[in-house]
């Protein structure tokens, strides 16, 4: 299923770019993050405990940041394993100097999003609802972390 | 003694059923008995790396786990008993639980046997299944195209048969004056009976006995099957259906589970239950329908069909379920020309493996399929050639006078009047006068629509030497044991094994009529392998006509025996007494008489019989019906589409029906108002659906629409008895009638209402959705 999601930060683009890929930003404002560590491939590991509807329980994800257009572009890859499913994401993460609020920018997130068993069959119906919750979370709690950073 | 046969009574299994006193599978408690929870794939296709249960096996309660690996020497795997001959068919069967691989989400890959149904459950969590996925293939038409996934290496293009039958020389569609062709996408559905399927099994260790209570149309082919998959003799396990909480084809199938829970309960020594919830039947209980049809009608300008020509691509699912071949073959494809007298015929059939839950039969099974590509071509051949559907029909139908009619795959329709099942159809709807209304309608731009179907079932299954022709692995007999007791009360005991069908109410009446008791007096008893003869079931509309007439029989031969004592108690010859409103009394001198309650107790205590007729009093029969039998109906169904919305009001149906001779006509009416609400379901809302990767998207009911009650208008329903001469009640089955009827009658309603737009065809479920973008696109073209 595809999901489109915008958040604007009250913070310039380079400030933005800067911090929305940093590990330490990522583990403090990820919901429910209980890991979050690079492993020397690159690619980072995770541990989610989420709970919003269907979306149960502790998930083991792998993340990855690729593709990168600074500061513009870039691409999230997201594994999730839990009880409930599997979860496989690809988001596109596109910048821009945000049109309603000056000196703000504005992160859109166009994401394919594949999902498997219980995810599946109990929880596609709300799953696009169930995504913007956590990406506004997540947004919402990595702003407050870089306005702590700068 | 009153008449009861024909009488709309009360049916007497429902004050048990109402008052929450029903004795259903889960209903079974045994002491020290576990639970059994089944972990199952979350992917379509995929190889199975490793499975880790030591996790599970250390949460304090659970007693066991078992992997495929555990059981692939103990039970065998689950054969398909309908091998369809001529079509080179390669059947792939289940096993108990996948060892190397995966080919459908929701595969049981391994269970928990543990001391509750809560610690079972929580225990699957604790299994680690690594998984290597596979790309999967969901659909059947791209399951043949060459670059598709192929699920079993010895199937080549996944294509499990070919099946051809009839023949339509090239010339008659080279010459015909008008052909129309449409491709039909019979959509796949899930029967949901209210009650899930489930098994309790219990095992003497001392004795060697098994007894397996499951949710089962059939217990003496689940018996046959589980038998040979576990390696235990007939004598040795007994299958009990308990009461049955709907089926409609669904408990056909022998699954794994059931086999899955004997065996634990062997292995371990402890009675062992297993319930499928909700979202665990959407996954595991065999799917239906999913036939892609292209059908093509060759005709003439004036209306007269001459040839139906028909290519059925069918999704078998990733496994040949147990009926799962015969149903997109011989039960949809000599049916192809329905009710209509067409010289040539051609149907072929190609059977598709993917990466699906296995789909098997539900409530008609092939013949809805049938129907529906019939029905609706003929409405097209009609719109194409300026027609109305009506007289196209008229001009069509089989006539009266030439019943048994032989269709050209060599089906012979009974009996019946086909004709005035229509016109009695046409009155009921007012049709003339809707037409009127519609062309005001239209005037208004209001979307009315009417829909017609003449439908033709193939039902009541079925003699046993065509079972064994079309590659049935079993009989298609039936038994009937009449069995009375010294007070006269009666126990008739069955192989057919109703599951909310009401025979425990009609086969009384029948028996009460015939030996002139109360209707009270008369009990059903069926469903267990150990108490009665070998019987096939409850499916296929063949309990009344087949069973039905086995239970005719045997009352007789109850009633030949009775005679021959009271002759002996009269002193009077056989011959001179007539049986009559329960007595048997001496003709001329009707005060000499004795009653059957009277005779029943003579008998059963044989103090005074005469010679060579033996004590008790009891009749059997095994009847072997010599054809088939053919309900016919016509249904007309009004809808109005709502432009801005697309939905689709359904503001009248009406259905004139043909099944025989009908015994009750309470329980008649509530099976063809049953069957309404599940055809009319599958034209308007119903749809199985998997995600492109094979994942089941509709896997509980907010996703997967179920009619409801308010959904319908009042169905008016009306009959027509033309008795079937091929068995002795004149019955002809009536299940089935509503889900065969209904899907054409409904979309060629719609399509009607849609012509102002120029939709020609849309594919079932018929959502606002669907129908609102085809008003859209209609108006664009406009």
């Amino acid at each position: 299923m595809r999901i489109e999601y915008s958040y604007t930060f009250d913070l310039p683009k380079d400030t933005v770019w800067r911090y929305i890929q940093d590990d330490r930003v990522l583990r403090s404002s990820l919901p429910g993050c209980q890991t979050f560590e690079e492993m020397p491939s690159g690619i980072y590991a995770a541990e989610l405990g989420l709970n919003t509807g269907p979306v149960k329980g502790l998930f083991s994800a792998e993340v990855q940041q690729v593709d990168q257009i600074p500061p513009t572009y870039y691409r999230l890859l997201v594994k999730g394993k839990g009880k409930p499913g599997e979860i496989d994401a690809v988001a596109d993460m596109i910048l821009e100097e945000a049109e309603e609020a000056e000196g703000g920018t504005k992160i859109t997130c166009v994401a394919e999003i594949e999902v498997t068993g219980v995810l599946a069959s109990v929880g596609q119906r709300v799953m696009v609802g169930v995504a913007k919750v956590i990406l506004g979370q997540f947004f919402k709690a990595a702003e407050k972390e870089m306005q702590n950073e700068i | 003694m009153t008449k009861v046969v024909g009488k709309p009574l009360k049916r007497k299994e429902d004050p048990k059923l109402i008052t929450g006193n029903g004795q259903f599978t889960d209903d079974i408690k045994l002491t020290g008995m576990l639970y059994m929870a089944v972990k199952r794939s979350q992917h379509a296709h995929a190889r199975i790396k490793r499975i880790s249960v030591d996790a599970a096996l250390k949460l304090p309660g659970v007693v066991a786990v078992y992997t495929g690996k555990d059981v692939q020497d103990k039970i065998k795997p689950i054969r398909s008993i309908w091998l369809v001959p001529g079509c080179d068919l390669i059947a792939k069967d289940r096993v108990p639980l996948a060892v190397d691989k995966v080919n459908y989400t929701g595969e049981a890959v391994a269970v928990v046997i543990a001391e509750s149904r809560y610690l079972a459950s929580d225990a699957l969590d604790l299994i680690d299944v690594v998984y290597e996925e596979l790309p999967a293939v969901v659909h059947q038409e791209a399951a043949i195209e060459g670059s598709a996934p192929v699920i079993y290496n010895d199937v080549p293009g996944n294509v499990a048969f070919t099946w051809k039958a009839g023949e339509v020389p090239e010339e008659v569609f080279a010459n015909a004056e008008v052909v129309v062709k449409q491709r039909f996408y019979e959509q796949r559905v899930a029967a949901n009976p209210m009650e899930t399927r489930g098994a309790v099994a219990q095992y003497n260790p001392g004795s060697g006995e098994l007894t397996l209570w499951c949710t089962s149309q059939n217990p003496h082919i689940h018996r046959l099957q589980y038998s040979e998959a576990l390696g235990i003799s007939e004598t040795k396990l007994r299958i009990i259906a308990p009461d049955v909480g709907g089926g409609f084809g669904a408990k056909i199938a022998v699954y794994t589970e059931e086999a899955l829970a004997a065996f634990a309960a062997m292995d371990l020594k402890q009675p062992v239950k297993w319930i499928e919830d909700r979202q665990e039947h959407f996954l595991a209980t065999s799917h239906a329908r999913d036939q892609v049809i292209t059908t093509e009608l060759a005709g003439t300008k004036d209306g007269k069909i001459l040839a139906i020509r028909t290519r059925n691509v069918a999704s078998l699912g990733a496994y040949l379920s147990t009926m799962g071949a015969g149903v997109p073959t011989i039960d949809f494809g000599l049916m192809v020309t329905g009710a209509y007298t067409i010289p040539y015929a051609q149907a072929e059939t190609i059977g598709v493996y993917t990466n699906t839950t296995p789909t098997d039969a539900y409530r008609g099974a092939g013949k809805p399929e049938a129907s529906y590509q019939i029905e609706r071509i003929v409405s097209l051949f009609a719109e194409k050639i300026g027609m109305d559907p009506v007289e196209v029909r008229r001009k069509n139908l089989v006539q009266k006078g030439s019943f048994p009619y032989t269709n050209p795959m060599g089906c012979n329709y009974d009996s019946g009047d086909y004709q005035k099942v229509l016109e009695q159809a046409l009155e009921a709807a007012g049709y003339a006068g809707l037409r009127k209304e519609q062309e005001e309608a239209r005037k208004n731009g209001r979307l009315l629509g009417i829909g017609i179907s003449t439908y033709v079932e193939l039902c009541g299954l079925g003699p046993s030497a065509v079972a064994g022709a079309i590659g049935f692995g079993g009989g298609l007999y039936e038994n009937c044991t009449v069995r009375v007791h010294p007070s006269g009360k009666v126990t008739v005991l069955t192989g057919a094994s109703p599951h909310g069908q009401g025979e425990g109410t009609t086969f009384a009446q029948v028996v009460a009529e015939k030996f002139g008791i109360p209707i009270e007096d008369v009990e059903l008893f069926h469903g267990d392998t150990h108490m009665i003869s070998m019987g096939w079931g409850t499916y296929g509309s063949r309990t009344t006509p087949v069973a039905g007439g086995a239970l005719a029989i045997a009352a007789d031969r109850v009633i030949e025996k009775a005679i021959k004592i009271a002759a002996h108690e009269l002193e009077v010859s056989p011959e001179e007494l007539k049986f009559e409103d329960g007595a048997f009394m001496v003709k001329g001198d009707p005060d000499k008489k004795r009653t059957f309650k009277e005779i029943a107790w003579s008998a059963n205590n044989a103090w005074n019989l005469p010679a060579g007729v033996e004590p008790a009093l009891e009749g059997q029969c095994f009847f072997d019906p010599p054809d088939f039998v053919y309900p016919f109906g016509a249904h007309i169904c009004v809808v109005e589409v709502d432009p801005d919305t697309g939905v689709v009001d359904l503001k009248k149906y009406v259905s004139v029906d043909d099944v025989g001779r009908i015994l009750n006509p309470l329980i008649v009416e509530g099976q063809v108002h049953g069957g309404l609400a599940q055809g009319i379901g599958q034209a308007l809302w119903e749809q199985t659906v998997y995600s492109e990767k094979g994942q089941l998207l509709s896997g509980t009911f907010m996703d997967y629409a179920m009619p409801k009650a308010k959904f319908f208008p009042m169905i008016e329903s009306s009959f027509v008895e033309s008795p079937s001469p091929v068995n002795p009640l004149g019955a002809k089955g009536v299940g089935e009638t509503g889900t065969t009827a209904a899907p054409s009658a409904v979309v060629n309603a719609v399509m009607d209402a849609l012509k102002p737009y120029g939709v020609v065809d849309l594919e079932m479920p018929l959502t606002p959705e669907k129908v609102w973008k085809a008003i859209q696109k209609g108006r664009a073209v406009k």
